[in-house]
C-alpha cells in the first residue's frame, strides 16, 4: 500500500507475480482491458535510444565506441560530478563533441519522438583533439573507465553518527582489474551503489574492464561548490594526471558555472 | 541542520558582540530589506539563525512576544540566557511531541546583561544551548571554527576593531564573493544595536587585505 500526496492510499503494483484469488475478484474492475495493452505496447514501441553523431545528425550504426576505441573513458553522472568534469577536465585542452545519446519515453515532456533538439540530449561524448588515445586510437583492452557520481549522505550506512561525517566525502569502488590505488578510502560494506554507475561497473567487472568508480557522498543534491571541490582528490591520479592544466582557472569557471545555475530559494537562510 | 544555508559568525569580545552573516544573493525583483537574518529580540538581545526562514520566524515571534512578557512580569528585561534557554526549551517540546517536526533552524544569541557582561550562545534543533566564546552556524561551520579557534586569541578581542575584523576574516573564508556578501552586526556596552552598511564592511574588508599584504611582505622579506 502507497500513501499519496493527497492523502488518499493506493495499492502499489505487486511484483511477485501472482496474487491471490480473493484479490483478484476484488480488483475486477481494475483489470487492464485490451484497449490499455494496446496504448501501453505503443509507448514501449516508441521508447528508443540513439546515438548521434554530432556534425552530421545521422545515427552512429555502429557503436560508439568501437568508432572512436579509446584508452580512457571518464563518465560523470548527476550535476556535481558533471560540473567537475566540464571545469577542470574538459576546460584544460579541446574536447570536441562527437556526438550524443539522445533517448525518448513516456516520461519524457515531449511529445514529439523525431525531432528532438540538441539540448534534450541525455549523455553527450567528447574525445581530447590533443591526444585522441583519450577516446582515441587505442585498441580496447587497454581501456580504463573512470567514473564519477554523487549520492546523499543519508544513503551512507555507517556505525558512526552522520552528524560527525566530514561531508561531502570521497568513496571509491573498484573492478578486480583495476590496479592502480583509489585517491580515497574504498567503499565498506553494507553499502551499495545504485542504477546507472553500479550498472556501468557491473558491465567492467564482467568484460574484465578496469574501472574506478568515485562516489561523493553530499548533503546538498543541487549544484554545489563544496560537493564539486570534494572530487579534486581524483585529480592527482593516473586516469586525470595530464588531463588537467591550469587548476586556478579551472575554479573561477566553476565559480561562473554556480552563479549562473544559482537557484534563488527562500526557503533557507 | 546545515544543509544549504549560509555561514553565519558570532564573536564576544570584551565590550562588544559581533555577529556576521553572509549574505545569500537576492533575486533581481525582490526586495532586499525584507530578507532579513540578523533579527532583534528586545533592544539588547538579538539573534541571527540557519535553517528554514519559515521555522525562525516562529521561533522568533516567540521569543519577542516572551521579551516582553517578562518585562512587563518582573520588570527587568530578559537575560541573554533567559531567553536563550526558552528558545532552546521550545525547540526541545517539538522533539517530543508526536505530529511535529523539530524547529529546522540553529541559532546564535548575542547580546549584554544587564550586569553589563557580553554573552553568546548557539542552540540547534534538539534543543540544546550552549555559552561560546566564538561560533559559526552554517554549511562550512567546521571551516570557520577551526579559523576561529586558531586566531580566537585575548588580543583579537581586545578592542572592538579587532573584533569586527575577526569576525570579518572568519566569514572571508568561506564567503566566496568577497566583502559585498557580507552583513554585519554590533552591539557594544549600553549602546543600541548597529547594522553596518555595505561601504563600512568594505572599509573593513580594505583594511583587513592591506594587513595580509604587508604580513605577506614581512614573511618574504625575512626568507630573503
Amino acid at each position: 500500500m502507497a500513501a499519496t500526496f493527497f492523502g488518499e492510499v493506493v495499492k502499489a503494483p505487486c511484483r511477485a507475480g501472482t496474487e491471490d484469488e480473493e484479490e483478484e475478484e476484488e480488483e475486477e474492475g481494475r483489470r487492464e482491458t485490451p484497449e490499455d495493452r494496446e496504448v501501453r505496447q505503443q509507448l514501449a514501441r516508441k521508447r528508443e535510444v540513439r546515438l548521434l553523431r554530432r556534425q552530421t545528425k545521422t545515427s552512429l550504426e555502429v557503436s560508439l565506441l568501437e568508432k572512436y576505441p579509446c584508452s580512457k573513458f571518464i563518465i560523470a553522472i548527476g550535476n556535481n560530478a558533471v560540473a567537475f568534469l566540464s571545469s577542470f577536465v574538459m576546460n584544460s585542452g579541446v574536447w570536441e563533441e562527437v556526438g550524443c545519446a539522445k533517448l525518448w519515453n513516456e516520461w519524457c515532456r515531449t511529445a514529439d519522438t523525431t525531432h528532438l533538439s540538441s539540448t534534450e540530449a541525455f549523455c553527450g561524448f567528447y574525445h581530447l583533439k590533443s591526444n585522441p588515445s583519450v577516446f582515441g586510437s587505442c585498441p580496447r583492452k587497454n581501456m580504463q573507465i573512470t567514473i564519477l557520481t554523487c549520492r546523499h549522505v543519508t544513503d551512507y550506512k555507517t556505525l558512526e553518527s552522520t552528524g560527525s561525517l566530514p561531508s561531502p566525502f570521497l568513496k571509491a569502488l573498484k573492478t578486480q582489474n583495476f590496479k592502480d590505488p583509489a585517491c580515497c578510502p574504498l567503499l565498506e560494506q553494507p553499502n551499495i551503489v545504485h542504477d546507472l554507475p553500479a550498472a556501468v561497473l557491473s558491465y567492467c567487472q564482467v568484460w574484465k574492464i578496469p574501472a574506478i568508480l568515485y562516489l561523493c557522498y553530499t548533503d546538498v543534491m543541487k549544484l554545489d561548490l563544496i560537493t564539486v571541490e570534494a572530487f579534486k582528490p581524483i585529480l592527482s591520479t593516473r586516469s586525470l594526471k595530464g588531463l588537467v592544466k591550469n587548476i586556478p582557472q579551472s575554479t573561477e569557471i566553476l565559480k561562473k558555472l554556480m552563479t549562473t545555475n544559482e537557484i534563488q530559494s527562500n526557503i533557507y537562510t | 541542520m546545515d544543509v544549504c544555508t549560509f555561514e553565519k559568525v558570532g564573536i564576544r569580545g570584551t565590550n562588544i558582540v559581533v555577529l556576521g552573516v553572509e549574505k545569500k544573493s537576492v533575486a533581481k525583483l525582490q526586495d532586499e530589506r525584507t530578507v532579513r537574518k540578523i533579527c532583534a529580540l528586545d533592544d539588547h538581545v538579538c539573534m541571527a539563525f540557519a535553517g528554514l526562514t519559515a521555522d525562525a520566524r516562529v521561533v522568533i515571534n516567540r521569543a519577542r512576544v516572551e521579551c516582553q512578557s517578562h518585562k512587563l512580569t518582573v520588570e527587568d528585561p530578559v537575560t541573554v540566557e533567559y531567553i536563550t534557554r526558552f528558545i532552546a526549551t521550545l525547540k526541545q517540546k517539538y522533539t517530543q511531541s508526536n505530529g511535529r517536526r523539530p524547529f529546522g533552524i540553529s541559532a546564535l544569541i548575542v547580546g549584554f546583561d544587564d550586569d553589563g557582561i557580553p554573552r553568546l550562545y548557539q542552540t540547534d534543533p534538539s534543543g540544546t544551548y550552549h555559552a561560546w566564546k566564538a561560533n559559526a552556524i552554517g554549511r562550512s561551520a567546521k571551516t570557520v571554527r577551526e579559523f576561529l579557534e586558531k586566531n580566537y586569541t585575548e588580543d583579537a578581542i581586545a578592542s572592538d576593531n579587532e573584533a569586527i575584523k575577526l569576525a570579518i576574516k572568519a566569514l572571508l573564508e568561506v564567503v566566496q564573493s568577497g566583502g559585498k556578501n557580507i552583513e554585519l552586526a554590533i552591539r557594544r556596552r549600553n549602546q543600541p544595536l548597529k547594522m553596518f552598511s555595505a561601504k563600512e564592511v568594505e572599509l573593513y574588508v580594505t583594511e583587513i587585505e592591506k594587513e595580509k599584504e604587508e604580513a605577506e611582505k614581512k614573511k618574504s622579506k625575512k626568507s630573503v
